[in-house]
């Protein structure tokens, strides 16, 4: 696995993070669907296109797709895709040292996993 | 019932939605494996290929799924299930790409998995949570 491969996966794992965030804030502005009615699903596909985190979360989305099609072009998917996962590493630190938040033992033991999972998939 | 459904037809859209973008950008790339012969020109190569488009399409529905089903059930909820997509993913490119995944990459996908549900369903539990993921005060709009 050569430097381009893990930068570029680096780049997707982190403008993913930052999408998610931005999207779960934006729809949390939503209020929940209940019906799935066309026109009600158009009028929230309206609302949500004026919402500023929403569009940021996307931007943020569009960056990741392209990255990943990217490294698709070169790498196997049944690669790709799992070492993506250390998103949730990257999410957990980022809780730890820049949200200050308190990590639990059996968050630690996940994360712990999802490294362990990654170094596995990265071997030949 | 409603959130089974929407999360089945998440995880199946981004799974197959994946394999449609791998076949298309190695069919746009030539099925070179070095990342040196990609260039930026594929990309809008790609954008004219229908597998690309199919996959597009097909996360465009994952991701509908996905923020709909954030508007009733918690992230950590939702997330640890959709973690269930690294399985299949792995599976279909075994299926569908030909691509040998060794016994060491089926460890570690699995790995994962757990790894992601240890890490969204432990710590700060929170104040409406339950174990079908829904909010206690939107429970009633449930059927």
């Amino acid at each position: 696995m050569d430097a381009v491969t893990l930068l570029m996966i680096a780049v997707i794992v982190l403008s993913n993070a930052a999408g998610d965030v931005l999207i779960t804030r934006g729809m949390k502005k939503m209020g929940e669907v209940s019906s799935f009615h066309p026109y009600h699903l158009f009028q929230l596909g309206r609302r949500v296109l004026h919402n500023r985190d929403f569009l940021m979360g996307v931007f943020c989305l569009a960056i990741s797709f392209f990255a990943f099609i990217s490294v698709l072009a070169w790498a196997e998917m049944s690669f790709v895709v799992p070492a993506t996962s250390v998103v949730y590493v990257v999410t957990v630190l980022g809780a730890k040292f820049f949200l200050k938040e308190q990590i639990d033992k059996r968050r630690w033991a996940g994360t712990f996993l999802v490294c362990v999972g990654v170094v596995l998939i990265c071997l030949p | 019932m409603k959130t089974a459904i929407v999360l089945t037809v998440a995880i199946m859209a981004q799974s197959i939605g994946n394999v449609a973008l791998s076949k298309g950008m190695k069919l746009v790339s030539g099925g070179s494996s070095d990342s040196a012969d990609f260039s930026l020109i594929m990309l809008l190569e790609a954008m004219q290929s229908p597998f690309i488009w199919t996959g597009i399409l097909l996360l465009i529905l994952f991701f509908v799924m996905f923020t709909v089903s954030l508007t009733w059930a918690d992230l950590s909820f939702v997330v640890p299930v959709i973690s269930l997509s690294y399985i299949v993913n792995v599976a279909l490119a075994h299926q569908f790409l030909g691509e040998s995944v060794s016994e060491t990459r089926w460890a570690g996908t699995l790995l994962i998995c757990l790894g992601v549900i240890l890490v969204t369903k432990s710590g700060n539990t929170p104040k409406h949570n339950n174990a079908y993921g829904l909010n206690q005060e939107t429970r009633p709009y449930q059927t």
